[in-house]
Formats: structure tokens, C-alpha cells, sequence
């Protein structure tokens, strides 16, 4: 039935067919034969694995054909652009049960394999019965084949179910930098409040499906609110996954998706070219579904999503305060010696005079002091309150706080020893307000706007002179154009050529 | 070129060779005028130092610090040749007024003024390579008028009006086609003088090699690559472009350059620059693809320029372009990759996965037999700096 081809034969039997630049006969298509859909689901996926689906397209064809005895078997048509090709699609069939063979139309005869390197060639061409489409020429046998029907490889790749892959949603690093959520539409405040608030960096959108559902309320849209997240830590993503509502889908090309923990069968990076680039696509895992967006996916960042709270109720202003009298039978608060252990110095009261050795000391202190350190200058001397961890500058009078924003000389007290609210309210004291009990002196009170921080306020205004912006571009250079001068009829009359030394 | 005076010669044909714009092309300067203009240099400072301004614009976009220009001899005479070989190609070259004698004293002329001293002086590279950084991308305008009882061509000229009048009724058309390089410089009469201008300005020569022109020889041009700022630019110069046919034109033809140099008797340093070069120059590739989502995955670039099915259009030394790092490899490991390249482990990633599909698409016959021509010229070097050094 067949014969070895030879290393150079250049006439054969098999209509069609030719060598390549190797030396094998090779016709304009390969044809893989499987017994069942199965074989070839499983050469897809196995050659896809291997080599881009997308070069094999513009030629595949998958058709369900039957034998004259009514049996039916799979047949995949894929161009042979060359033996390379056709060796490793070979060598996939090969694996899960097809056989392989080449031709141009009608008649294609057994690819090589080890035992004729340079492929078979039949030695016998008969015309196809009625009602056959193409034959195939195989080791001892031949077989015709009639259509039956076609499959499309774009309907093929919808239809099939995704596979769990154990451990496939404990995901790497840069396999969490660009994640989809698929959040229910009730969840969505939550997950942009619970992304927003553990800063992930994050964009969202509604989708709705296109085809409608007779369980949908009339005038309501059925959506979904489709994230965009990057760089989600694991225990996020783990919450999300464990989430009923929220589904996870990881990217496998610029617009298509697939749900963290499953993997199709094909390698969708691989063929690419089925999937309109203007929709978006998310192959779902557990409800074996495809949701197509129509897109570009257009997201807004989560940031401007936040919820916000208005109560155009609640009036705008704090509480109305009312003075009341100091009791006539009350004491006079005095500043006495502490019977207490020394408190920290937070504040400091520097009398006018010495405001020069401030200004002075302000030019040695270190950039963290300078932003400690706050300042207020009154007319009973210039207050500087310092930060918790920062020390005062050592000039003027230590004050020290014995309520908060209360401040006494150090070593002092305030008698008679009341408890700090109490004294507080009596003195008019609250938030915001700085108290101050001088060595000397009657007490004031600065406001808390008032104190600015030393850093802003050691400067003196600087005048700084506007520079001109100078423009250092350099014109880009134009296209060099040859122009003919009009030389006259004798353009070489006197020209001398060059002289022999 | 009214009154052949240098000045106008700076202002009709080497500022807009330089700047760009139209170069007038008039009647060929011949030796002794070429003579008559150098003593005019002095007295043409405007347009000499417009020049030289113009030339440093140029330079601004290779070296950070052009160096000082001074328009001279050198350059004039080397711009007269590329002068007297547009002539070549003017419309009045080719009447009957200009023998087949008239046209080769042009073309010796022409010979005769690129014969400048070759050099490996820095600036003077950087100064010829801006006054002829633009050779390659001269360009001619043609203009055929049709009209209904015959037609004329005007090469680089305008037709006349009168043969533009009443289009209508005379039925005139204008067709206009664009000569370039090819057709001005390309032709095998003048390819001896450009090749000579070219040795002149290696530089120019590195930096235009994705276009067509005359081969390069390596040993005339290595020396750049020892400057660190001249062989960034040329690397970069030489990866330019998008369709990756576009990409790997520049380097295939550097290493077509490098294959011929592997058949004369080069220095074994100046072959271990040129493959170091060459090796860097496959780095870009793999940085240039560092941003992929899928660091592993076989590059798009080397699938669609080695693929087997377009094995028959490969550009003339793609292959051993690809094949140098492996072939340096079984030589010297220090020539194998670019050094640094384990600090990025994105780069070093790719440029594994590059190496892989690079032994896949040319065949390690192709690596053996190019790690055994470069064996003979850099092995005896390493033995004997092995024996110096104990």
C-alpha cells in the first residue's frame, strides 16, 4: 500500500505532495485522525502547551467525519507550513492515540515516522467513491472518510470545563500583581471599604450581562461590580476566595481571565487571536461559564468610591459654650512649690529680651528639633511647646504640664489641688487652648492655631527672584532634498582632473 | 552656483547637507578650486561658524559634551567628493556633452578628495560623522510632466511653468517620484569613492548599518566601540525599530561585517571587542523584553526572525549574530554576557530563555562552528596571556 520515500525522489504517486527542504514529502495540510472528541481535546492541549495555536488557525478545521461502515472519528486539518511543524504535531498525536498524515485535498498518505524518515507515499490512487470526502493511505490499510460536521475550535474552547488545579490558589508574588474580583453587587461597598482601608491599590466597574434572565426584577439591571486589583497579599486573597460572592480570576493575556484555583484545558494565551481584543472575558471555574464584557474595560480607581457620610440635619458648628461666674466663696488659684516628683519640661516661655539668643540657636539646632518644636510669640514672651520626643530648647522659663495643654514653671504646682477637669473648667480652659501659669504673673492662655512650627517660622520671608526658562531644544533637522543647479550644455568645459605626482 | 565662492557652496550644499533642506548640486569642483575655497575659509566666518553650530546640534544627540568644531580642509574636502559624485547623477551628466573620459575625471577627482588621512581621533570622527551624518537619507525629488502630445522628467529641478500652463486643456500631469540612496550614491561606479568616504567616518557608517550601503570593515570602525559613549549610541542605533525584521537588520549585517572579519588576519583584541559587542547588543534584546508577563515564555522577537519557515529569508548573518554569546561561551566565558548581567534577575531570566531558543533556531553546528573560527584568533591570545602572568 505505501512505499518509503527516498532521500531526493522527486516524483511521486500521492497528488499534492512535495519535499520540503529536507527531504520530506509533505502535502499543504496535515490531518490527525482521533476515534473520539477526547483525542482531540487532548492534542490541543498538549500542542498548545508547546507552540503557539495561533500560527496553526488560519488553516484548522475540526470536523466529525464517518467511515463507509458508519463509524464516526474526529479528524483535525492543520496547514504544514513545515515538516518542523508537522513533527511536533505528529509526535502530540502520536501521544494520545491519533495518527497522523499529509496531503493537499483529497488523498493524504501516512506522515513520516522512524521507519521511512523521509515519509510514506502511496503506491496505488483510486478515485473516491460517492459520498466520500478524502481518503487516507495508512500502513496496510485505506480509508475513506465522509463529512459529517464541523466544529469550530472558538465553540470548542467555550464549551469546555475548567480543571481544578490542586494548589492553584496559593498564587506567587507576581501572579497577585494584576488580579479581577467579580464581587455580587450587595458586597461591593464592603470590598471597596476593606480594599480602600488596607491600601491595595485598586479599580472598579459595573458590568451587566447581556442576556437577559426571566428571574430579573423589570427596570432592574442584573450586574456585577468587576475590580481590578493589584499586588493583593495572601490573606486577602485567601478571604476572598473562602468569600461566597466574591470570585477570583487571574489574568492569562491582556483580555482574558480565569478563575484563581481552576486552568483550562488549552492554553488560552495561545490562541489568542479567537478572542475579540475590544471584549473582555472571564472563563468562571465552578459554574462552568463564560462571561464576555463587552469592553475596553473602562475602571474607576476605588479611592473616589468610599463611602461618604452627609447629615444635613446635624448643624455645621460645636456646642454653644455659656461663661459662668466664678463661685463667690471660691479660693484664687496660686502657683506653689511641688510636693511631687519633677514632670518632663514640654514648653518653655522665653521672655522678649531673649529672643535674639533664640534666633541664634535656631541656626545650630538639627532639622528634627526645628520640626519639633513649636512657637507662638505674645506679648508676655514668646511660648515654644515642644513634641513628645523631641527635649525643649534650653532658654526662658521650663514649663511643665500638669493637665493637658496646662502649663506651670517646673517644679511647681497649681494648689489648691483640685482635679484637672475641675480646675480646667474653672480656668476656661479646654481643647485647643494652651494655658500658661508665667514664674511671674497673672496666667493667659494662647490658642493651639496660634503655635507654628518652628521650622516655618525661623524663616524670614525669601525673595526669590523669577527665572526666565530658557528653551535648550534643538530644532529637529529637516530631510536633505537634492536640487540640480541649471549647469549649462558644457557643465565640464575647463574642469581638470586631479594631477599625477 | 553663482560665483562658485565657499560662501555659497556652505550655504546651498553643506549647511543643508548637515541641517538638512535642499542641496544645490552645480557644476564639479575640481582640485584647484578646492584649493581657491580653503583660502576663503577665514573670510567666510559666518557661514563657517553657522556650520559648525549646526554641526554640534548633531552631536548633542550622541555625546554629552560635543567637542569644539572647526570647519577646514578635512571637511571641505570630503563634502567636494560627495559634491562632484551628486554631479554624477544630475540630468547634464548623462547628455551628450559629458563623455564616458568626463564622467571617470569626476569620479578620480572625487577619489582624490576623500582620500583624507584615516583616524582614531575622537573628535575628528565626531566632526566628519556631522557633516555626513545624513549620506544615507539624500533624497531627490522627480518630476514627469505629462501633457497631451508627450511628456519630459525633470531630476531634482522644477519644470518650467510654461509646461504647467492650462492644465486642463493641455491635459497636464505631474507625477513625482523620490530617488534615494540607492539611485544618488548606490550605484556601482560611485561605490569605490563612497566606500573611501565611509572608511573616513566610520561612525557614520555604525550608526546607519539598518540601511543599505556598502559592507563595513570591522577593523576600520573597532576602535569606537573602545569609547563607552560612541558604542551606546551605536548599540542603541542599531536596535531601532519596531517590526522585528526592522530590529535584528542593524545587527545582522554587524555580524555578517564580524564573519568576514573572522577570514582575514584581525587582532585578537579587536575580535574579542566585536564579539563583546555583538554580545551586548543580544542583551538589549533580552532587556528589551524584561517587561513580559511571562518571563519564561519563548520571545515573540526570535520566534518570528529564526523560525524555520523563514529560514530562507534570514538576513545574511542573523544567525551567527544569535550564535556569538554560546559561540563565545565554549571560547572565553568572560566574552559570553555582558558583565552585570547577574544583578538583574529579570534580564538574567529572559537571556537564559533567549540563549535556549537561540541553540533551538540555528543549530548547535552553526555555534561549533563559529566558537571554532573564533577559537583561532582568540585562544593563542589568551595562552599568551596566560604565559605572561604565570
Amino acid at each position: 500500500m505505501l512505499e518509503h520515500v527516498a532521500l531526493g525522489q522527486s516524483r511521486f504517486m500521492t497528488p499534492g505532495v512535495a519535499p520540503d527542504p529536507r527531504g520530506i514529502l509533505l502535502g499543504r495540510y496535515g490531518l490527525m485522525v482521533f476515534p473520539t472528541l477526547e483525542g482531540v481535546v487532548s492534542w490541543l492541549r498538549l500542542y498548545s502547551a508547546e507552540s503557539p495555536l495561533d500560527e496553526l488557525l488560519s488553516g484548522l478545521e475540526i470536523t466529525q467525519v464517518r467511515t463507509p461502515l458508519g463509524s464516526r472519528e474526529m479528524v483535525v486539518r492543520i496547514p504544514a507550513t513545515s515538516s518542523y511543524l508537522l513533527d511536533r504535531a505528529s509526535r502530540c498525536a502520536q501521544l494520545v492515540g491519533g495518527a497522523t498524515y499529509t496531503g493537499t485535498s483529497k488523498h493524504f498518505v501516512k506522515y513520516r515516522d522512524d521507519r521511512a524518515p523521509y515519509g510514506y507515499d502511496a503506491n496505488e490512487i483510486q478515485a473516491l467513491p460517492d459520498g466520500a470526502a478524502f481518503m487516507v493511505h495508512g500502513d496496510g490499510f485505506v480509508q475513506t472518510y465522509g463529512k459529517e460536521r464541523e466544529l469550530p475550535l472558538d465553540k470548542l474552547l467555550f464549551r469546555l470545563s475548567r480543571r481544578r488545579v490542586p494548589g492553584g490558589d496559593k498564587l506567587r508574588a507576581e501572579e497577585r500583581h494584576e488580579l479581577y474580583l467579580v464581587v455580587a453587587p450587595g458586597l461591593g461597598e464592603g470590598v471597596i471599604r476593606y480594599l480602600w482601608r488596607n491600601r491595595i491599590p485598586a479599580e472598579v466597574g459595573l458590568v451587566t450581562p447581556e442576556r437577559r434572565s426571566e428571574f430579573d426584577e423589570p427596570g432592574r439591571a442584573r450586574s456585577h461590580i468587576l475590580f481590578r486589583a493589584r499586588d493583593l497579599p495572601p490573606r486577602i486573597l485567601e478571604l476572598f476566595l473562602a468569600t461566597p460572592g466574591v470570585a477570583v480570576f487571574r489574568p492569562v493575556s491582556q483580555n482574558v481571565s480565569v478563575e484563581v484555583g481552576f486552568a483550562h484545558l488549552i492554553d488560552l494565551a495561545s490562541c489568542q487571536s479567537l478572542f475579540d481584543p475590544a471584549r473582555f472575558y472571564l472563563f468562571w471555574g465552578k459554574g462552568d461559564r463564560v462571561d464576555v464584557v463587552l469592553g475596553p474595560l473602562e475602571l474607576s480607581g476605588i479611592e473616589h468610591l468610599t463611602r461618604v457620610d452627609i447629615d444635613l440635619e446635624k448643624p455645621a458648628t460645636g456646642d454653644t459654650m455659656k461663661l459662668t461666674q466664678i463661685d463667690a466663696v471660691g479660693v484664687p488659684i496660686e502657683v506653689a512649690p511641688s510636693l511631687t516628683p519633677s514632670r518632663r519640661v514640654v514648653a518653655a516661655l522665653i521672655p522678649i529680651e531673649q529672643a535674639q539668643w533664640l534666633k541664634r540657636l535656631v541656626y545650630f539646632l538639627p532639622q528634627t528639633s526645628l520640626r519639633g518644636h513649636r512657637v507662638a510669640l505674645t506679648d508676655r514672651g514668646i511660648l515654644v511647646v515642644a513634641n513628645q520626643d523631641v527635649d525643649v530648647i534650653p532658654l526662658g522659663a521650663p514649663l511643665a504640664e500638669v493637665a493637658p495643654g496646662l502649663l506651670v514653671p517646673l517644679g511647681m504646682d497649681l494648689v489648691p489641688r483640685v482635679a484637672p477637669e475641675v480646675l480646667a473648667r474653672s480656668l476656661g480652659h479646654g481643647a485647643g487652648v494652651y494655658t500658661v501659669f508665667p514664674p511671674g504673673g497673672h496666667p493667659f492662655q494662647v490658642s493651639d492655631q496660634a503655635l507654628v512650627a518652628l521650622e516655618r517660622r525661623a524663616l524670614a520671608r525669601v525673595e526669590v527672584a523669577a527665572a526666565d526658562v530658557l528653551d535648550a531644544r534643538i530644532e529637529p533637522p529637516g530631510d536633505p532634498a537634492v536640487v540640480n543647479d541649471p549647469v549649462g550644455r558644457f557643465a565640464l568645459w575647463g574642469f581638470r582632473p586631479p594631477k599625477a605626482d | 552656483m553663482a560665483g562658485r565662492e565657499l560662501e555659497a557652496l556652505l550655504d546651498r550644499f553643506i549647511l543643508p547637507l548637515v541641517k538638512g533642506g535642499e542641496l544645490a548640486v552645480g557644476r564639479p569642483i575640481a582640485v584647484d578650486e578646492l584649493r581657491m575655497f580653503e583660502e576663503q575659509i577665514p573670510h567666510a566666518s559666518e557661514k563657517v561658524v553657522e556650520t559648525d553650530e549646526a554641526r554640534a546640534d548633531v552631536l548633542s544627540d550622541l555625546v554629552v559634551r560635543p567637542p569644539a568644531l572647526v570647519f577646514d580642509l578635512d571637511e571641505l574636502s570630503l563634502a567636494a567628493a560627495v559634491h562632484n559624485l551628486l554631479f554624477l547623477v544630475h540630468p547634464r551628466a548623462d547628455s551628450w556633452s559629458v563623455s564616458g573620459s568626463a564622467r571617470r575625471r569626476v569620479i578620480e577627482t572625487a577619489q582624490e578628495m576623500a582620500a583624507r588621512p584615516l583616524t582614531h581621533s575622537r573628535s575628528r570622527v565626531l566632526a566628519r560623522h556631522a557633516l555626513l551624518h545624513n549620506l544615507f537619507d539624500l533624497t531627490r525629488v522627480d518630476t514627469k510632466v505629462s501633457w497631451w502630445t508627450g511628456s519630459a522628467t525633470f531630476l531634482g529641478q522644477r519644470p518650467p511653468g510654461r509646461l504647467r500652463a492650462w492644465k486642463t486643456v493641455r491635459r497636464v500631469r505631474e507625477e513625482q517620484t523620490v530617488a534615494t540612496y540607492d539611485e544618488l550614491l548606490g550605484t556601482v561606479e560611485v561605490a569605490p569613492v563612497v566606500s573611501a568616504i565611509l572608511r573616513r567616518t566610520p561612525l557614520t557608517h555604525l550608526l546607519s548599518m539598518g540601511r543599505d550601503g556598502p559592507p563595513l570593515q570591522w577593523e576600520d570602525a573597532v576602535f569606537l566601540l573602545r569609547d563607552a559613549e560612541l558604542a551606546r549610541a551605536i548599540a542603541y542605533a542599531s536596535v531601532r525599530g519596531t517590526e522585528p525584521r526592522q530590529v535584528v537588520s542593524a545587527p545582522a549585517r554587524l555580524a555578517a561585517a564580524f564573519e568576514q572579519m573572522l577570514e582575514r588576519a584581525p587582532h585578537a583584541a579587536d575580535v574579542r571587542a566585536v564579539a563583546a559587542f555583538l554580545v551586548h547588543l543580544n542583551a538589549l534584546l533580552a532587556l528589551g523584553e524584561t517587561g513580559e508577563r511571562d518571563l519564561g515564555a519563548k520571545s515573540p522577537l526570535l520566534s518570528a526572525v529564526l523560525s524555520p519557515e523563514r529560514a530562507s529569508q534570514r538576513p545574511r548573518g542573523l544567525a551567527t549574530f544569535f550564535a556569538v554569546p554560546a559561540a563565545a561561551a565554549l571560547v572565553d566565558p568572560l566574552l559570553a554576557a555582558p558583565p552585570g548581567l547577574s544583578e538583574d534577575a529579570a534580564l538574567t531570566e529572559r537571556w537564559t530563555r533567549h540563549r535556549a531558543q537561540v541553540v533551538e533556531g540555528v543549530g548547535e553546528a552553526v555555534i561549533e562552528t563559529l566558537a571554532g573560527r573564533l577559537r583561532r584568533h582568540v585562544v593563542p591570545m589568551l595562552e599568551s596571556h596566560r604565559a605572561d602572568h604565570g
